[in-house]
């Protein structure tokens, strides 16, 4: 089954993107304050490969997604193998296997919120930011829509996570005002 | 107090009691609830005494499967030279379950003393709290807390002065449904794909790094700490009088079709019938309840009827024909259809499933397939029966149990709504009359 | 290398019923394995014994009598008493099921995959599939992909076993493949740029139970099903790995490896597999030749074999000889190197080693000839320069050795050159007389690997032309110059050879058998 625009349910290679989404070139992720990070993550740990979902985690913030370079660097970091981390990578939905928009919006549409009418909160989503279809990048580069599995707040139907802004009992009413406060 | 509703007088608020009071989310303020006086009291005993009172409580796993704590925590031997680890799972994905969420979102001291506690008494140095990723506010206030406990000697190398080492470490997700179970948490966190384990080994053999590994849900482990605190009878006085296996007070989260949808606390063998009106304020205007699902998605559906008559407990839901779960209450009302929301249900699985086990990988998305093609007036006469086929070899045939709970909605959805279903499939041809025929 | 501690009392037999069949087996031992020793083959395809347990496929779920659900047979450890049904109408349910999932998204491309025939997922769905399929969906589809060296991946066919990936992690210890994905979007994946490239990479086209991992050097040449096959051993390097040949048209068209615990387990290397393509070489020596009027010409081999007696006797031989060539061979020219009170020399080519690093003591091995071993124990002296003391009267004999690089004025030193070879270099156009033998594909013999096991290798196809056996050739050259009698089968020569020589003293030809033998008191360690 096809579910999500992604096989893992996250964004679609950009199509034509309208500003520069290459991965290179760019300055090392492990560097500085954020080296300084992964160092403290390590020794919560009695391995390093432990350490690979937060490494992960601080190249997405540095960068805004996990490019194969990005993985390789982690691989690198944590003596694995980059086909490896590119394993666990793709098992996990959070990870953005692509650029995505300024802002990334993901609609709870699992059955709980479903049955709350969160199918027309995402429709609206998709409108109002002129993304196309599921996963695609809006025109201006600022909005990824994307429907996402239960986020665990099924009694604020519909939540909706914009970035790692976590939004509750959002109805389509309300999008106008959500996506005015992103401008 | 309540959250987001006002409290319920027939609500019994232990876990829930600070949920609202964001001044409960600070050290000092936990510490003015009486927050840490069980960590305190748990260092000074032996692990065994602890795990004795746990086990007294008759307190039962929180997170779906029900199982002893008390004689969960019993499997690991202390001192058996080996480092043992805690995880708590903090990974609440079930769909129609938010109960963690608020637990660490208004008492994330709590969770930080349960986890210091449950660790002790397992003889673990070491407690990994497991969060699911998209959490970003509970986790903002798991960090703050656990810093905190830190910096006030609380955790460390001499928790609160006893010269014993505890640690308390958050550890992200990053979105995967299946990290919920508590081998593939522990595969996830070794920084793997979320696969389940194949046990035995059995995690208290071999869990986390290899080690002796303990996983406790969240509410499990804030109940440890009443527990704990007030005394193994203290937790008995909740349950019913004819049914001791299932005690103390249990974290309802309620949502879809419902008046008042948010996370209630009551006794276990509560009315159900009475939660769903009285608590929870029944179904919607001008609606009526058609299906419950009362403990997360992965529980068999129950019509309202069925719902109207159980009894809130592990027993008294199984009685019902269904179980408790992980709490996560999914009323539908008359406006739904259940072939459409099954068919959504499915689909959850199938984007969750790890992709080991054949019938699973394949299963929840052929089952998705058929049921998308119903809902859309495409099925065929054979349809339910090789729904039902397939729902059969998923069932106790794979490492876990998502491939079940994909075949669990589906399978109890046709038993108890066929005729939502049949009035999507063509007439079958001999039903059709010489006169339609003709026409 | 050491034999494990034998510990037998030490382990604890457990006995059970499988299938109404009593056996027994060391504690630990799983359904799946304690099934093979009764003689029952529990259908699968994650598990394979070289590989750990991953338990995925669900394929090989039995009925153990008060069990509450039915058992992976490859992940559940035997318990003595169990009565484990295989052919139950619950466990046979349940395997249906999981065939008939493989199959929903498995194309229909059997006439057309060159994994027909061979196929594991064919094979279990005619012994007990489903007759039809119930799917009315479109079909999964993700496009062929050429994972590099010689491995492509088709994901359609792929039923997500996971053995490849489990091979490089943990046989190979490059873990360039993964699981990528979940759910039905999951695939077998490897990462840009990093490609199945390692020295034993080609074992997970073996590996794969379907055709989804494919051999690019076989594709689309033969049908499993037109194939001959021979048991043989690889030529390739000191290792002796035990292998396949298979054969299409008297030409060998895949190797495979054939396991052999004590030698390398269930592998072949990828120079194993792919260097084969001598075995077919057009340009062989195919008659026996002898020098008349200045000219090589065709004649019978009673004249050939006679006129190359006639050139030895009296004279010294200086044999040069291929650590290619049989033990067998190798006796015999020995033979001809003591009569005439000669030199037996050789070299060998050198590769860089390439360890499988899972499995101890297995190594693509820099020496690159498979019967170094087996040509110093008959006495020749392996070095650079294999005509080191020819003298001006000596009659050289070129046996099959690789005479490229070789001093051609120095090769012209001997008052005579004999060559018993399968093709004849232009540097030895000079010959005197030409012998024409089988390459090691067409005649039956043995080598003896670096560690001294002594192994049989069986005639995969017919020798070209006039072409003899090596034994053959050399049997009645021997005979000839020492008067030793005919010789009608190889196994008469290992006779004289065990007889002879201790490293081969007790070995039999029969005894040999498809495992071959380490000398009595055990092999040499490296």
């Amino acid at each position: 089954m096809s579910h999500g625009p992604s096989a893992s349910g996250g964004a679609l290679p950009l199509k034509g993107a309208p500003h520069d989404h290459h991965d290179v070139p760019h300055e090392p992720v492990f560097t500085g304050a954020r080296r300084h990070d992964i160092d403290a993550i390590l020794l919560k740990y009695p391995t390093k490969m432990a350490a690979l979902l937060p490494a992960l985690w601080i190249v997405q913030e540095a960068r805004g997604w996990v490019s194969e370079g990005g993985m390789a660097e982690v691989a690198a970091l944590l003596d694995l193998s980059p086909a490896y981390v590119k394993g666990v990578v793709s098992f996990y939905t959070m990870y953005h296997q692509h650029p995505v928009g300024k802002y990334f919006v993901q609609v709870c549409t699992t059955t709980p919120c479903n049955v709350c009418g969160a199918e027309d909160v995402v429709n609206t989503f998709l409108e109002q930011t002129r993304c196309l279809e599921l996963g695609a990048t809006s025109p201006d580069g600022r909005f990824t829509v994307i429907e996402v599995e239960c986020l665990g707040a099924c009694g604020f139907a519909t939540p909706v996570m914009i970035n790692s802004e976590f939004l509750e009992s959002v109805t389509p009413d309300s999008v106008p005002d959500i996506l005015a406060e992103l401008a | 107090m309540g959250y987001p509703h006002a409290s319920h007088p027939r609500e019994s608020a232990v876990l829930s009691k600070h949920f609202g009071d964001p001044a409960a989310r600070t050290l000092d303020g936990w510490k003015a609830r009486g927050g840490y006086q069980a960590l305190e009291k748990a260092l000074a005993m032996s692990p065994a005494d602890i795990v004795t009172i746990v086990k007294d409580s008759g307190l039962r796993g929180r997170g779906g499967a029900g199982f002893p704590t008390g004689l969960k925590w019993s499997f690991m031997k202390p001192g058996d030279g080996r480092p043992h680890y805690l995880c708590c799972n903090a990974d609440e994905s079930e769909p129609g379950t938010f109960k963690d969420r608020e637990i660490m979102r208004w008492t994330p001291h709590a969770l930080v003393e349960g986890c210091a506690l449950g660790a002790y008494a397992i003889g673990a140095e070491t407690a990994y709290i497991y969060i699911r990723g998209e959490f970003t506010e509970p986790l903002a206030y798991m960090n703050a807390a656990v810093k905190e406990a830190y910096d006030a000697g609380i955790l460390g190398a001499n928790a609160m002065g006893t010269g014993k080492r505890v640690d308390v470490h958050v550890h992200k997700g990053a979105g995967a449904y299946i990290c919920g179970e508590e081998t593939a948490l522990m595969n996830s966190l070794e920084g793997r794909r979320g696969n389940p384990r194949i046990t035995p080994p059995f995690p208290a053999v071999s869990g986390l790094f290899g080690k002796p590994t303990t996983i406790n849900n969240v509410e499990t482990l804030v109940a440890a700490v009443e527990i704990v605190k007030l005394g193994a009878a203290w937790y008995k006085q909740w349950g019913r009088a004819d049914n001791p296996k299932s005690t103390g007070t249990k974290l309802y989260s309620v949502c879809g079709n419902i008046a008042r949808p948010g996370n209630y606390e009551v006794p276990m063998g509560f009315p159900f019938k009475d939660f769903l009106w009285d608590l929870c304020g029944g179904p919607l205007p001008g609606r009526t309840i058609k299906a419950v699902i009362p403990g997360g998605s992965s529980v068999p559906i129950m019509t309202a009827e069925e719902a109207e008559g159980a009894l809130m407990d592990y027993e008294g839901f199984v009685a019902a024909g269904t179980m408790l779960g992980s709490g996560g209450v999914i009323v539908f009302d008359d406006a739904q259809n259940m072939v459409k929301q099954i068919a959504r249900l499915a689909r959850f699985y199938a984007h969750e499933s790890c992709a080991q086990c054949t019938q699973c990988r394949e299963g929840t998305a052929w089952t998705t397939k058929i049921l998308e093609r119903i809902r859309d007036g495409q099925g065929t006469a054979t349809d339910l029966d090789t729904l039902l086929d397939i729902g059969e070899s998923m069932t106790g045939k794979t490492i876990c149990v998502l491939s079940d709970s994909c075949a669990v909605p589906v399978v109890s959805g046709i038993a108890k709504f066929r005729n939502e279903f049949e009035a999507l499939l063509p007439k079958s041809r001999n039903v059709v009359s010489v006169s339609q025929a003709v026409a | 290398m050491t034999a494990p501690a034998a510990t037998a009392a030490a382990v604890k037999m457990i006995t059970l019923t499988i299938e109404g069949r009593p056996v027994s087996v060391p504690e630990g031992t799983s359904l799946l394995e304690a099934a093979k020793v009764a003689g029952v083959l529990v259908p699968h395809y994650c598990y394979h014994p070289g590989l750990p347990i991953a338990g995925v496929c669900r394929m090989c779920l039995v009925e153990v009598e008060k069990a509450s659900k039915l058992a992976p047979a490859c992940a559940t450890p035997v318990v003595e008493g169990n009565v484990v049904h295989v052919h139950s109408p619950l466990a046979r349910e349940a395997r249906q099921g999981v065939l008939e999932m493989l199959l929903i998204n498995h194309p229909l491309d059997c006439p057309i995959c060159d994994q027909s025939g061979e196929c594991e997922l064919q094979d279990y769905t005619f012994q007990e599939g489903r007759a039809d399929s119930r799917y009315q969906e479109p079909k999964r589809f993700n496009p062929v992909e050429d994972f590099g060296g010689d491995v492509l991946y088709v994901p359609n066919r792929c039923i997500l076993c996971t053995r490849c990936v489990r091979f490089m992690e943990d046989v190979a210890e490059e873990p360039v493949l993964c699981v990528s994905e979940r759910g039905d979007r999951a695939t077998i994946s490897k990462f840009a740029g990093a490609d199945l490239t390692h020295a034993w990479a080609g074992n997970v086209v073996d590996l794969c139970p379907v055709g989804a991992l494919l051999s690019k050097d076989f594709l689309n040449k033969a049908r499993a099903w037109e194939l001959d096959r021979a048991a043989s051993v690889c030529p390739n390097c000191t290792q002796g790995c035990n292998a396949v040949l298979e054969t299409r048209d008297n030409a060998v068209v895949r190797v495979k490896p054939r396991s052999n615990d004590a030698v390398n387990q269930f592998y072949l290397c990828d120079q194993g597999r792919l260097d084969y393509h001598w075995l077919n070489r057009p340009d062989r020596a195919d008659q026996p030749m002898v020098r008349a009027n200045g000219a090589l010409s065709a004649v019978p081999w009673e004249a050939a074999l006679a006129a190359a007696a006639g050139l030895l006797a009296g004279r010294t031989a200086h044999v040069v000889a291929s650590p290619m060539l049989s033990n067998e061979a190798l006796h015999l020219l020995r033979q001809l190197v003591t009569k005439t009170g000669g030199r037996g020399r050789f070299t060998v080519a050198i590769g860089p080693e390439a360890p499988l690093a899972g499995v101890q003591d297995l190594a693509l091995r820099a020496e690159r000839a498979a019967n170094v071993r087996g040509a110093e124990l008959m006495g020749f002296v392996k070095g650079a320069d294999v005509l080191a003391g020819l003298g001006a009267g000596d009659v050289l004999v070129i046996a099959d050795h690789d005479v490229a690089g070789l001093d051609l004025a120095a090769l012209r030193k001997a008052a005579h050159l004999i060559v018993i070879a399968t093709t004849l270099a232009s540097a030895l156009a000079h010959a005197d007389v030409v012998l024409p033998i089988a390459n090691m594909a067409e005649e039956e013999g043995s080598f003896t690997n670096l560690r001294g096991r002594v192994q049989r290798y069986f005639q995969a196809k017919a020798a070209p032309g006039l072409a003899r056996p090596s034994w053959f050739v050399l049997a009645d050259l021997a005979s000839a110059v020492c008067g030793s009698g005919p010789t009608w089968a190889p196994a008469e020569v290992f006779r004289a050879l065990a007889t002879t020589t201790p490293h081969f003293a007790g070995m039999t030809w029969e005894g040999l058998g498809l495992r071959g033998a380490l000398p009595v008191g055990g092999g040499v360690s490296a």
